[in-house]
């Protein structure tokens, strides 16, 4: 290596020097070029012709030097000539390495080869003195093309594979990609006509035919002549044909037999052969050396021979079950042509059911031997074992698994995305038969499957659905002429005419009705009516969310109270949860949307308290750093994501809970400044909490700190500076009646304000006027004084109005801090008094004498009182029992764990040093109880590790 | 005020028979016009077996003594039937007039079918027929008639199905008689049947729910202890969800039953709970009016609510009705409305201001300025309204007694003590001191220290 690096480098030097010594300076980066890549060509090829071309290149550079430099050469003329003629030999001579390495399926050579050839093309464009690439550039390109679809589709043989060649694959997969883009419009050119590229192949043979001998002659030592002629006019031929049918059928030989079996006579051909053909592939599922798609392939050209159409029927089913079978792995999904096929299929089918309606398509049913070979004239049902509704599910899923796969941003989702309709179509009309035989059951599990596809849509989403669907076949060919291509040529050229010929029966376009709330409600009352429980159930909470994104809050909310959902959801299917859960979110965008805060907080607040909404809306997977996923359940977690053009707007999402909790949350804290009253939302007051602890606040970037920094305006009663805040915000452009709903913020704001206001400062004033409370608030007179008197009402204002003045008259009934405290205290000695006459009673077993009843419990403040400090009651007992409560939370696992932990991690880092001290202390008390309660579980020990790790 | 009459509403849950009574009210208050109104009534009738009461009112309708041929038709078919049915249900009708025979029955159901099969040749064919006999003879609108075998069919009948048919019909019958306490028996018979029964759907069962309390209002809007009886059933839990569900108009009967009655004031938080849940799906001036006082505590809103409310209950066929004394035309319900709901609206009004100018508050209460002081004087007087009146500024001025701090304290730990001491005693009595009781005892004294120290 050493050598030969350093030649090269010699070289170089001898090139620049040449070059400089010729006084050229521009030529000399591709000199370089030129001499490392003849330099490499001959370093790693040990074909014994290569030291030839090595050789050729090398005079080949002073030759073209000679040529570029100028004409002082005087045998210029010929020089480019052959030249010329040399680059093209060369190339040919690639192309005919490739094919060869094609044929003994050696990918390291083929890799080499293909770039050689890359390397070469510059050349010959150079030399050809044209910007157009060589057509049989072109051509080595579509063949290589084919043949690596074929050998990356061929999974089997891809196995087998050694593992040298297998990486050349790979290798040889992305590099053509990436090469083939810049040529498309030629490559494409090329499988539309090859004859005109094929003509100039001809004639660059005849014309190589003299030349070429040594060329050949190379070649010979590996291969006989005659054969390579043969395999070359096998290749020409096929490129006649589909490019793509070219290979396909040159591989499957064993397909070719039987074309010829069956193309000797159609006459010939009968009921049994077909059915013993049928039952020999049918037989073959599975076993090693079957291809996928070779069997569809078979089964395939199996329809088109069928004799009956009950036959071609069962065949069909055979056909579609085998393109499902095309994709083995569970994450994988169906290749897109593959379904498209699927899909037309399953039309196909329907077509049969419904020309012959005596046909009769059940799973309970045995059938006997020959029930297919009953023709169409047959009078009385013939039974055909099939099963339609899981045909379409699993149709369903594998559109779904594609969207899932693909990345939403590129132009393929966008693709794959306009095929939706084709999907509605084979659904409607599978519910249509199914209807029309009467089997309603299942009916209602398609129908299901169509409201699962509708149902998250808009009415504008909708209608461009409709818009799409409604369009004439042409229009959305354009996109995919390719793959629109494709099926005409199948359906083209492929073998005789079928035997049975299907008329299109069935309609090919879905037909949608004017609003997606007619079509969900027509779907819905089939459901309702026939569905069974998971169907119901999932079809109900389909059409809360469509009535929910419809803004009908109050039917919506009707509809789940009355399913009573809530209280069976737990035990649901995962899948179902989740869509619970997003009904949950659009029903709360919805009453948000609406005006209802309170509503639209109570939906979202249990989807926000856990911190993994993502996961729960099952739009992205969260990580978590306390709880490591194993692959099994990330893998599972990953196959029910949602696609994302279903995914709720999470951003809007967790500003409309923020902003919620802001309004609810800020007025219950300004009334709650002694006693720390139960608060409404506790993510809301961790989120503040964190967000006061920062020393310098910046401009708010996120959605967080837009809510917090309005908060904080709001705090102060800045009603203005609140709603600019929010009003800042990115995400209002995604909702639809957006001043509406940034008009009702407005109004919402101004009242919390207000009672904000209030309820911090009512105790500096004697009085305060209603003309006042308007012009700071910029609320109507009547307004404020509803929510004043409203405040007075619930005793949460100690005023009353002094009606000929308008004036609200403050009673000093404030209590003192020491008097808020006392009644606290007061509160807790009669909790402690009631239980110790409860602990009384447990050991003497009689109640105490002359002690009045004791007091009830539950009025109002007093009640959540009670409650609070019996939390603090329990939680202090944790704290001396220890190790009891970490192993508690170390066996809860997950989620409340890591909450707790983050909470811990919270207050560590925004204390900073002088929060330390207490925290060390802290952490020693619960060492020590730690160390007492040795000897607990695993999960307790490790908790208090980390504990003395971090302390 | 067209837009807030439910009769139509009202009538998919009625009987045909009962839809009478609505119609002839809108025809007296003149809502609609009289035509549209009699062709109603004929429709209506079309259904029934009351053929001449239709020839009567086509002949008004189309000022013509001719009747179409159908009428005509139809008469004699009602004619025959009616025959051929009392006949066959002769032999029993014929047993039960005679006071003496009847007592031989007894309250065994099977002993008297076995009985009449014995002795009198009365088998259940006989005794259908007696069904179908009563069922036509409320067609034709001899409802007492129908009544008195409908009865007696229950008596012998074993088909539950059919018994529970039967008490739909009496109950109907009963109304149309206005017989109330009967009716208000069969009521709570047939409610009982319905609570208890098993329905082939919960819908079904709501459907009946609804229907008997569609069927109800004529009862309790015309017995005197109804007012209690529609708050009592429409606030039991069951037919408040049926009326959240299905049959939302209702709301109005049970809103003005609450405002109406005083001692069922309690009601009221629950009553607005369930408005401002279905504002969204029913709302008239009486709900609204309640609203506005008491959600939105806009009194202006109330005020002008409760113009409208009048003229919804004078045009209700349950809420409005009339009673003729001497020459006056009363509605008494209108009367306790309005006069409750002022009382709603001062009260509230009172609760949050502290100085009232009384001659806005007469312009308020729809009252001359001294009507308004005689008014509020007696309700001061009568120990009602804590407040004095101002009469140089004229104003009334409230009295404000919030309790004094320390007195709550004081009173929320008084009981304390006297406990404590009794536990120490006890537990001193059985083993040794009670640390905890004295530790709360002197907790307690140095809280009333503090006090004295406050």
């Amino acid at each position: 290596m050493d050598s030969s690096l350093s030649i090269v480098e010699a070289k170089e030097a001898a090139g620049t020097m040449a070059s400089r010594f010729w006084g050229q300076g521009d030529s000399e980066s591709e000199e370089e070029e030129e001499e490392v890549e003849s330099e490499q060509g001959s370093d790693s090829d040990d074909d014994g012709g290569r030291g030839d071309a090595g050789r050729s290149s090398g005079g080949n550079r002073y030759l073209k030097n000679q040529e570029d430099d100028s004409d002082e050469s005087d045998t210029g003329h010929r020089v480019i000539r052959s030249l010329r003629d040399k680059r093209n030999e060369e190339m040919r001579s690639i192309v005919d390495q490739m094919r060869n390495a094609m044929k003994i399926n050696d990918w390291v050579s083929l890799q080499e080869s293909f770039e050689k050839l890359n390397k070469h093309l510059e050349k010959v464009v150079r030399v050809n003195e044209s910007t157009e690439v060589p057509k049989m550039y072109i051509k080595a390109l579509v063949l290589l093309e084919d043949f690596l679809a074929e050998a990356l589709a061929n999974k089997e043989a891809k196995k087998k594979m050694s593992s040298s060649n297998a990486k050349a694959l790979n290798a040889m997969k992305q590099k053509l990609k990436k090469n083939n883009k810049q040529y498309e419009e030629q490559i494409q050119k090329c499988r539309d006509h090859p004859e005109s590229f094929e003509d100039e192949a001809a004639d660059d043979k005849d014309m190589d035919d003299d030349d070429d001998d040594d060329a050949d002659e190379s070649d010979a030592e590996i291969e006989d002549p005659d054969k390579i002629a043969m395999s070359e006019s096998e290749e020409e031929r096929d490129e006649d044909d589909d490019d793509k049918e070219g290979w396909e059928q040159k591989r499957s030989k064993k397909d070719k037999l039987m074309d010829k079996q069956f193309l000797k006579d159609p006459s010939e051909i009968t009921w049994d052969i077909v059915d013993k053909k049928l039952k020999e592939i049918v037989a073959s599922r599975g076993k090693k050396g079957t291809g996928r798609i070779e069997r569809v392939e078979q089964l395939t050209f199996l329809t088109r021979v069928a004799k009956t159409p009950a036959q071609k029927l069962e065949i069909l089913f055979h056909v579609i079950s085998a393109q499902f079978d095309v994709n083995p792995s569970l994450l994988g999904h169906m290749p897109v042509n593959v379904w498209k096929k699927c899909v037309n299929n399953m039309l196909l089918v329907l077509d049969i059911l419904q020309q012959y309606p005596n046909i009769v398509v059940d799973t309970s049913f045995e059938p006997d031997e020959k029930e297919t070979q009953k023709g169409a004239d047959y009078n009385g049902t013939i039974h055909v074992v099939g099963e339609l509704v899981a045909f379409l599910e699993r149709l369903d899923s594998e559109f779904l698994k594609t969207l899932q796969c693909t990345d939403p941003y590129t132009k393929d989702y966008v693709q794959r995305l306009r095929e939706e309709p084709l999907f509605l179509v084979v659904a409607q009309n599978v519910q249509d038969y199914l209807e029309r035989v009467g089997n309603l059951k299942a009916a209602a599990k398609v129908a299901l499957r169509r409201v699962e596809l509708v149902y998250y849509k808009p009415q504008e989403v909708y209608d461009a659905m409709r818009k799409l669907a409604e369009q004439p076949e042409d229009s959305l060919d354009d996109d995919d002429a390719e793959a629109g291509d494709e099926h005409q040529a199948i359906d083209d050229n492929r073998g005789p005419s079928p035997f049975i010929v299907i008329p299109e029966v069935v309609p090919r376009k879905p037909t949608f009705p004017e609003s997606g709330r007619t079509l969900m409600d027509g779907l819905m009352s089939l459901i309702y009516k026939y569905g069974d429980e998971r169907t119901k159930a999932r079809a109900m909470l389909c059409d809360i969310y469509h009535h929910a994104i419809s803004d009908e809050f109050s039917v919506a909310r009707d509809l789940l109270l009355m399913s009573h959902l809530q209280d069976g959801v737990q035990l649901m299917d995962i899948s179902s949860q989740i869509l619970f859960n997003r009904v949950m979110a659009q029903l709360g965008l919805c009453a948000f949307r609406a005006g209802l805060i309170n509503e639209a907080h109570g939906c979202l607040t249990e989807l926000y308290s856990t911190g993994r909404v993502k996961e729960l809306l099952a739009q992205g997977v969260q990580q978590s750093r306390y709880h490591e996923k194993t692959p099994e359940q990330e893998r599972l977690e990953r196959r029910r994501q949602m696609p994302y053009h279903m995914h709720i707007n999470l951003e809007l999402l967790e500003a409309t809970h923020l902003i919620c909790a802001m309004l609810i949350e800020v007025p219950n804290m300004a009334a709650s400044t002694y006693d720390k009253r139960r608060p409404m939302s506790r993510t809301f007051r961790r989120l503040l909490e964190v967000s006061e602890r920062q020393t310098f606040v910046g401009p708010p970037e996120n959605v967080r700190d837009h809510v917090m920094a309005a908060t904080r305006a709001l705090n102060k009663g800045d009603h203005q500076k609140a709603f600019s805040v929010i009003n800042s915000l990115e995400i209002w452009k995604l909702l639809r009646n957006r001043d509406h709903v940034l008009e009702m913020l407005k109004l919402k704001i101004k009242e919390e304000a207000l009672r904000t206001y209030l309820f911090s400062y009512s105790s500096c004033y004697e009085s305060l006027s209603l003309n006042q409370l308007t012009t700071m608030f910029d609320l109507s007179e009547q307004h404020a004084h509803s929510i004043v008197s409203k405040m007075m009402m619930h005793e949460e204002l100690h005023a009353s109005w002094d009606q000929p003045t308008k004036c609200i008259v403050f009673h000093s009934v404030d209590q003192t801090r020491l008097q808020g405290l006392l009644f606290q205290m007061a509160d807790k000695l009669s909790v402690l008094v009631e239980s110790n006459e409860r602990a009384y009673e447990a050991r003497t077993g009689g109640t105490l004498e002359g002690v009045p009843p004791p007091r009830r419990r539950g009025e109002g403040q007093d009640s959540s009182n009670m409650g609070k400090w019996q939390e603090n009651f329990v939680s202090s007992q944790g704290r001396q029992g220890g190790g009891n409560r970490f192993g508690y939370s170390g066996r809860g696992g997950g989620s409340g764990q890591s909450g707790g932990h983050q909470r811990d991690r919270g207050n560590q880092g925004s204390r900073g040093g002088y929060g330390g001290g207490s925290r060390f202390q802290d952490g020693r008390g619960r060492n020590q109880s730690g160390s007492s309660a040795r000897g607990g579980d695993g999960g307790a020990r490790m908790v208090n590790l980390n504990r003395v790790g971090r302390v | 005020m067209a837009e807030h009459d439910l009769t139509a509403l009202m009538a998919a849950q009625l009987d045909r028979h009962l839809v009478f009574p609505l119609l002839e009210f809108l025809q007296e208050q003149q809502l609609y016009s009289e035509p549209e109104i009699l062709e109603a009534k004929i429709r209506l009738l079309s259904g029934t077996n009351m053929v001449d009461y239709a020839m009567d009112i086509h002949k008004s309708l189309h000022g013509t003594d001719d009747v179409p041929e159908d009428m005509v038709k139809r008469r004699s078919e009602v004619v025959s039937r009616l025959r051929s049915l009392e006949e066959a249900a002769a032999p029993l009708v014929a047993f039960l007039q005679n006071p003496q025979l009847v007592q031989e029955l007894r309250p065994d159901k099977q002993y008297n079918i076995h009985m009449l099969q014995e002795r009198y040749q009365i088998g259940p064919d006989q005794i259908e027929a007696l069904y179908q006999y009563a069922k036509f003879q409320f067609e034709c609108g001899n409802y007492s008639g129908a009544a008195d075998y409908l009865y007696q069919y229950r008596a012998l009948c074993t088909n539950s199905e059919r018994s529970v048919s039967a008490l739909w019909g009496k109950l109907a019958a009963e109304i149309l008689m206005q017989n109330w306490d009967v009716a208000l028996e069969e009521l709570n018979r047939l409610k009982e049947i319905i609570d208890s029964k098993n329905f082939s759907s919960p819908l079904n069962q709501l459907q009946n729910r609804i229907w008997l309390m569609h069927w109800a209002l004529f009862i309790f809007f015309n017995h005197e202890n109804g007012r209690n009886g529609i708050i009592d059933l429409f606030f039991q839990d069951r037919y408040l969800n049926a009326i959240q569900t299905n049959a939302h108009h209702l709301l109005r009967y049970l809103a003005a039953a609450v405002v109406v009655n005083k001692r069922r004031r309690n009601m009221l938080k629950e009553l607005i709970k369930v408005i401002q849940q279905e504002q969204h799906s029913y709302k008239d001036p009486i709900t609204e009016f309640l609203e506005c006082l008491y959600v939105n505590y806009d009194f202006d809103g109330a005020q002008q609510k409760l113009m409208e409310c009048e003229q919804v209950i004078l045009n209700d066929p349950f809420l409005g009705k009339r009673i003729e004394e001497g020459n006056f035309v009363t509605v008494p319900l209108r009367d306790e409305f309005l006069e409750n709901a002022r009382l709603f609206i001062f009260e509230t009004y009172c609760r949050i201001h502290r100085c009232i100018d009384i001659s806005m508050l007469s312009q308020k209460l729809n009252m001359s300025y001294d009507e308004a002081e005689l008014w509020i004087m007696n309700l001061v007087r009568s120990s009602k309204l804590d407040a004095r009146i101002d009469s140089v500024s004229g104003t009334l001025i409230m009295t404000t007694n919030h309790v004094n701090v320390h007195e709550q304290i004081i009173e929320s730990l008084k009981g304390l003590n006297m406990r404590t001491y009794m536990l120490a005693k006890e537990h001193r009595g059985a083993s040794s001191s009670s640390s905890a009781g004295n530790s709360v005892r002197i907790a307690e004294s140095t809280v009333l220290r503090r006090q004295g120290l406050v």
